[in-house]
C-alpha cells in the first residue's frame, strides 16, 4: 500500500504536521497496520524532497521541533493522478497462507496438510465471528463498520478458498490411495 | 435440564437418507449456526428439531420432553407459541396485510383482534418497517418481507428461532440488517436462535457452528466445537 | 418441430396434467353424447301425410309429438351448458404448473407459435380422444338400447341416424373450438416467457354483472309482449325470434350469475373481515377480496345447473297452476299429468347436471388447494394448525356459495316467470248438455237439455314452489361442503414439509 499517497491524502484536508498525520492515518484506516512515527518522518522527508510537500510553519512551544506540512500544487497533481489511476485487480497472487499450504502439499503428507488447513480455517472463522460480533455491536461506527466488512470480505473469501481447498485434497488423496 | 436436544436423529426421503444419527445440544440463549454443503441435511436436522418433522430414529426432547411423539397438534401448539421459525421466503400469507400477519399467532392464540393488532404493530415498528403494516407481502421489497416474518417469529416471545436461510433470498446489505436485527433481539431477549445457513459469513453470526456432511455431524473440521472462544459473551 | 417431437413435449408433463388430459377427454366425451342425442331426436322422421301427425313407434309421448322433440332437444344441449363448464374447469387444473413448463420451452428458444401448437396440440387432442369415444359410446348405446317392445315400439329413437354432417360436426368441431379457446388463453404465456406469474388482482369487481342479468330477465320478459304486438299486427313472429331470445337470455342470465360470483365473493369477503372472528374467518376474508373470481370459477357450472333448475321448478309450478285452471274452468290444459311427467324428466336432468356440476367443484377445490400448497405448508410449518387451513377453505367456500346459489335460483326462477305469466282461463261462455250421453247425443233431444253457461275469469297465480327451491339449494350447498371435505383430504398431503424443499 502506497503510504505517501496516504498522507498526501490527509493533508489535502489543510497542514498538519507529523504526529497529528500518524493519528488522523491510524483513526481512518482502523483496521490498517498502525504506522511508527519513523515511516511518518522518512515518508514526509522523501516526499519534500520531491516537491509535493512544503513545510507550512513551525511550532516550538517548548517541545521539539513540530513542523507543519502543506500539499504543493504538484503534490495536489500526484494524489489526483493517484486517486484516478485504476489498481491492477491481483496481479500476483501474494499470501502467505497461500504460499503455506503449496508448501504444505509439497513438503508434507495429505494428512498434514489437511491438518494445516483445518487448523486455518478455524482460526480464519475466529476471526470472522469477531469481526462480525464487532460489525454488530451497538454504537459501531461508519468506518469500522466499513473496515470489518472489508476484512469480512477476504476472510469470506479465504474461507471459501480452504473449504474448497480441503474438498480438493481429500479427493486427491482418494485419488492417490485408490 | 437439558435445553433442545437431537439424540441419534434419523431421517429418510423416500430411499434417500438426509439425516444418519445425529446427535446434538442447543444449549438455552446460545446462538447456533448449522453449516455445511447443500444436501448435507441441515434443513431436515432444523425441521425435526423443530417439530415440523418427525424423525424415523432417535429422539428431540425439549426441556427434557420427548417431543418427536407428541401429536401434530400438540406439535403445533410448540411451534406457535415456544418457538418461531423464520424461513428463505414464503412464510407470509400473500393475501393478508403485514401486520395481519404478524398478528395470526397471536389470534391463533386466542387474543382479542384489537390487542393482536396493536401488539403487531410494535414489532414492526421495532423492526423498521412499521410503514408497510398495511401493504401485503407482494407490495413490499425482500427485505421488508423478511422483517415482517421475523416480527411474525418473534411476536409471540418464543424461546427459540429456528431461521433456514433467512438471508438467502437477499442482497449482501438487505441480509446483513435483518441478521443484525435478529442476533442483537435474540440477544436482548436471551432467545436461543438455531442459524441453518450454507455461507461462512453468515455462520460467524453465531456463537458456536455445527457443520453437517452427509447427513451426519463433521467432526473432523469445524464439528462441535464449543471450545471456540469467538462468540462468547 | 417435427410431430414426434411435438407428442413428446405434450406428453412431457406431471400426473396433474395426466389428469387434465383424461378429465378435459371425459368432458367432451359427455358432451358429444349430449349433442348426439339431441341430433337424434331432432332426425326423427316426421311421418308423410299431415303435418303434426305423431310417430308412433315410440314408447314416449316426448319423442311421438314433433312439437314436443325440439324441447327435448333443447334441454338434452342445455345439459351442455354444464359440461363446457366442467370442461373448462378441469383446463384450469394444473394450468399453472403447465404455464411455467411452457414459458420454460419459450426461454428455452421456443417460438411462440411452437408454444402454442404444444398447448393446443394437447387440448385439441385431448377432446378428439373424448369426442371419438364419445361417438363410440353412442354407437354401441344406440346398438344396445334398440330394445323394441311386444308392440315394437321404441323407448329411445334408435331407428334414426343424425345426419353424418351434423355428427362430424360435432366429433371434430368440439376440439377444433377447445384448441382455440386455449390458444385464445395463452396468448398471454406465448407473447412473453415471463407473463405467467399471476397478479392476483386486487381491484374491486364492479356490479356490471346486475346489468346482465337484468337485461336477461327484460329479453324473456319481452317474449309475449313481442308475440302479442306481432299478433295485433296480423303477423307471424320469424321463427327465430323465441329460440334466439330464449338462447341468448339464458346464457346472458348464466354470465351475469357467475360473473356477478366475483362480486359477492369480494363483498362477503369484506363483511367477513369486518365481522368474522378468529384466524380462520381471516384467512378466509382476505383471500376472498384478494381473489374474488376464485368464487366465480369454482362455481361456475354448479351456478348454471341451478338457474336450470330453479327454472324447471318455475315452470313446474306453472303446469301446476295450468292444471288448476283446467280443473276450475273445465278447459285449457288437455293432459296435465303428461306435462308433469315430462318434469320429471327435466328434473332428471337437473340432477344430473348438479352431478357433473360437482365433480367441476371437486376439480376446482382440488386445484385451488393444490396449487397454493407451498403457502399452506409454510403455515403449518410455523404452527398454523391444519384444522385452522380446513376452516378457512370452508369459510371462503361457503360465504360466497350462500348468496351466489341464492342469486341463481332468483334468477333462474324469475326468467321463467317473465315468459309465462300466471295462468288463465275462463270468461267465455260455453254450452252444457246435462243429460246423458244418449239424450245429448240426439240432436233432437239435445237441444232441451242444453244451456249456455258462463264461466267465470279465473286466474291462478303459481305458487312459488318454496320446497323445489329449498331442495335445490340444499342440494347445491351440500356439493359445495361434500366438495370441500373432500378437498381437505388432499390438505394433508399438500401441507407435507416436503412442500417446502421444492422452490
Amino acid at each position: 500500500m502506497s503510504t505517501s499517497h496516504v498522507l498526501l491524502g490527509l493533508l489535502a484536508a489543510g497542514p498538519r504536521h507529523g504526529y497529528e498525520l500518524k493519528r488522523a492515518h491510524d483513526e481512518r484506516l482502523p483496521r490498517a497496520r498502525p504506522l511508527a512515527f519513523g515511516q511518518v518522518y522518512a515518508t514526509l522527508a522523501r516526499l519534500h524532497r520531491d516537491g509535493l510537500v512544503a513545510p507550512a510553519g513551525q511550532e516550538r512551544d517548548g517541545g521539539p521541533d513540530r513542523t507543519a506540512y502543506a500539499l504543493t500544487d504538484d503534490g495536489r497533481a500526484a494524489l489526483d493522478h493517484w486517486l484516478g489511476t485504476v489498481e491492477p485487480p491481483m496481479p500476483y497472487v501474494t499470501s502467505t497462507l497461500f504460499a503455506k499450504v503449496v508448501v504444505a502439499l509439497l513438503v508434507a503428507d495429505a494428512g498434514q496438510a489437511r491438518d494445516c488447513l483445518i487448523a486455518q480455517r478455524r482460526a480464519h472463522t475466529q476471526r470472522l465471528r469477531e469481526l462480525t460480533a464487532l460489525k454488530t455491536a451497538p454504537g459501531a461506527r461508519l468506518d469500522e463498520v466499513i473496515a470489518a466488512d472489508f476484512a469480512i470480505a477476504h476472510l469470506d473469501a479465504d474461507l471459501r478458498w480452504l473449504h474448497t481447498t480441503l474438498d480438493r485434497v481429500a479427493d486427491w488423496h482418494r485419488e492417490v490411495r485408490s | 435440564m437439558t435445553f433442545l436436544q437431537a439424540r441419534g436423529v434419523v431421517r429418510a426421503y423416500g430411499h434417500t437418507p438426509a439425516l444418519r444419527g445425529v446427535t446434538l445440544d442447543v444449549a438455552e440463549g446460545e446462538i447456533l449456526a448449522v453449516t455445511g454443503p447443500s444436501g448435507c441435511g441441515k434443513s431436515t436436522l432444523l425441521h425435526c428439531l423443530a417439530g415440523i418433522l418427525r424423525p424415523d430414529a432417535g429422539q428431540v426432547t425439549w426441556r427434557g420432553e420427548r417431543i418427536d411423539t407428541w401429536s401434530e397438534a400438540a406439535r403445533s401448539r410448540l411451534r406457535r407459541t415456544e418457538f418461531g421459525v423464520l424461513f428463505q421466503f414464503g412464510q407470509l400469507v400473500a393475501e393478508l396485510t403485514a401486520a395481519e400477519n404478524v398478528a395470526l399467532p397471536l389470534l391463533l392464540a386466542g387474543t382479542g383482534r384489537r390487542a393482536a393488532r396493536t401488539a403487531a404493530l410494535a414489532w414492526l415498528d421495532r423492526l423498521g418497517v412499521a410503514d408497510v403494516a398495511d401493504a401485503r407481502p407482494g407490495e413490499m421489497s425482500g427485505g421488508q418481507q423478511q422483517r415482517c416474518a421475523m416480527s411474525r417469529a418473534l411476536v409471540t416471545e418464543p424461546r427459540v428461532i429456528f431461521a433456514d436461510e433467512p438471508t438467502g433470498a437477499l442482497d449482501t446489505l438487505a441480509g446483513e440488517q435483518v441478521l443484525t436485527q435478529l442476533v442483537r433481539l435474540a440477544r436482548e431477549q436471551r432467545t436461543t436462535v438455531v442459524l441453518v445457513t450454507h455461507e461462512p459469513r453468515i455462520a460467524a453470526y453465531a456463537d458456536r457452528e455445527v457443520s453437517l456432511r452427509d447427513g451426519m455431524v463433521d467432526h473432523t473440521g469445524l464439528g462441535l466445537d464449543p471450545a471456540l472462544p469467538g462468540g462468547s459473551r | 418441430m417435427r410431430p414426434g417431437t411435438l407428442l413428446r413435449l405434450v406428453l412431457a408433463g406431471t400426473r396433474t396434467d395426466i389428469a387434465r388430459v383424461v378429465l378435459t377427454a371425459v368432458s367432451a366425451a359427455l358432451a358429444t353424447l349430449a349433442g348426439l342425442a339431441a341430433l337424434t331426436v331432432l332426425s326423427v322422421v316426421e311421418p308423410s301425410g299431415d303435418e303434426g301427425l305423431n310417430s308412433d313407434q315410440y314408447t314416449s309421448a316426448l319423442l311421438r309429438e314433433p312439437g314436443l322433440r325440439p324441447g327435448v332437444a333443447f334441454a338434452l344441449l342445455l345439459l351442455c351448458v354444464p359440461v363446457l363448464g366442467l370442461a373448462g374447469q378441469c383446463a384450469r387444473l394444473g394450468a399453472p404448473g403447465r404455464d411455467r413448463r411452457l414459458a420454460a420451452l419459450r426461454l428455452a428458444g421456443a417460438t411462440p407459435g411452437q408454444v402454442t401448437r404444444v398447448a393446443v396440440a394437447e387440448t385439441g387432442v385431448a377432446s378428439l380422444i373424448g369426442t371419438v369415444v364419445g361417438l363410440a359410446v353412442f354407437l354401441a348405446g344406440r346398438g344396445l338400447l334398440h330394445r323394441p317392445d311386444a308392440d315394437g315400439r321404441l323407448p329411445l329413437p334408435t331407428d334414426v341416424h343424425p345426419a353424418p354432417v351434423a355428427v362430424a360436426a360435432v366429433v371434430l368441431g368440439l376440439p377444433l373450438a377447445a384448441a382455440l379457446v386455449s390458444a385464445l388463453l395463452l396468448r398471454r404465456v406465448a407473447t412473453t416467457p415471463f407473463g405467467v406469474v399471476r397478479r392476483v388482482r386486487t381491484r374491486a369487481p364492479w356490479p356490471w354483472p346486475g346489468v346482465l342479468i337484468l337485461a336477461a330477465l327484460a329479453m324473456f320478459a319481452a317474449i309475449r309482449p313481442l308475440l302479442l304486438w306481432y299478433e295485433r299486427r296480423g303477423a307471424v313472429a320469424p321463427d327465430w325470434l323465441v329460440p334466439t331470445l330464449l338462447v341468448v337470455g339464458g346464457l346472458t342470465a348464466m354470465i351475469g350469475v357467475v360473473s356477478g360470483t366475483g362480486w359477492i365473493s369480494y363483498h362477503t369477503g369484506r363483511l367477513l373481515h369486518r365481522h368474522g372472528r378468529g384466524p380462520a374467518a381471516l384467512l378466509a376474508a382476505r383471500r376472498l377480496a384478494a381473489d374474488p373470481w376464485a368464487g366465480s370459477r369454482t362455481f361456475a357450472a354448479l351456478l348454471a345447473a341451478l338457474i336450470f333448475g330453479a327454472g324447471a321448478a318455475g315452470m313446474r309450478a306453472d303446469f301446476q297452476a295450468q292444471a288448476e285452471v283446467t280443473r276450475r274452468t273445465g278447459s285449457g290444459l288437455a293432459d296435465p299429468g303428461f306435462y308433469l311427467g315430462a318434469m320429471n324428466l327435466v328434473d332428471l336432468a337437473v340432477v344430473v347436471a348438479m352431478a357433473i356440476a360437482g365433480g367441476g367443484l371437486l376439480v376446482a377445490v382440488v386445484e385451488g388447494i393444490t396449487s397454493r400448497r407451498r403457502a399452506y405448508a409454510a403455515q403449518v410449518a410455523t404452527g398454523v394448525p391444519r384444522a385452522t387451513i380446513g376452516r378457512s377453505l370452508l369459510w371462503a367456500a361457503l360465504a360466497p356459495a350462500v348468496p351466489a346459489i341464492g342469486l341463481a335460483l332468483t334468477v333462474g326462477y324469475l326468467l321463467v316467470r317473465g315468459v309465462m305469466p300466471a295462468p288463465s282461463n275462463g270468461g267465455f261462455a260455453r254450452t252444457v248438455c246435462d243429460a246423458g250421453t244418449e239424450l245429448c247425443g240426439d240432436p233432437a233431444t239435445a237441444a232441451r237439455y242444453t244451456r249456455i253457461e258462463r264461466v267465470p275469469k279465473t286466474t291462478v297465480p303459481p305458487d312459488v314452489p318454496w320446497d323445489q327451491l329449498a331442495w335445490l339449494a340444499a342440494g347445491g350447498l351440500a356439493a359445495v361442503l361434500c366438495t370441500v371435505v373432500a378437498g381437505l383430504l388432499f390438505l394433508r398431503a399438500a401441507t407435507s414439509v416436503e412442500e417446502l424443499r421444492s422452490t
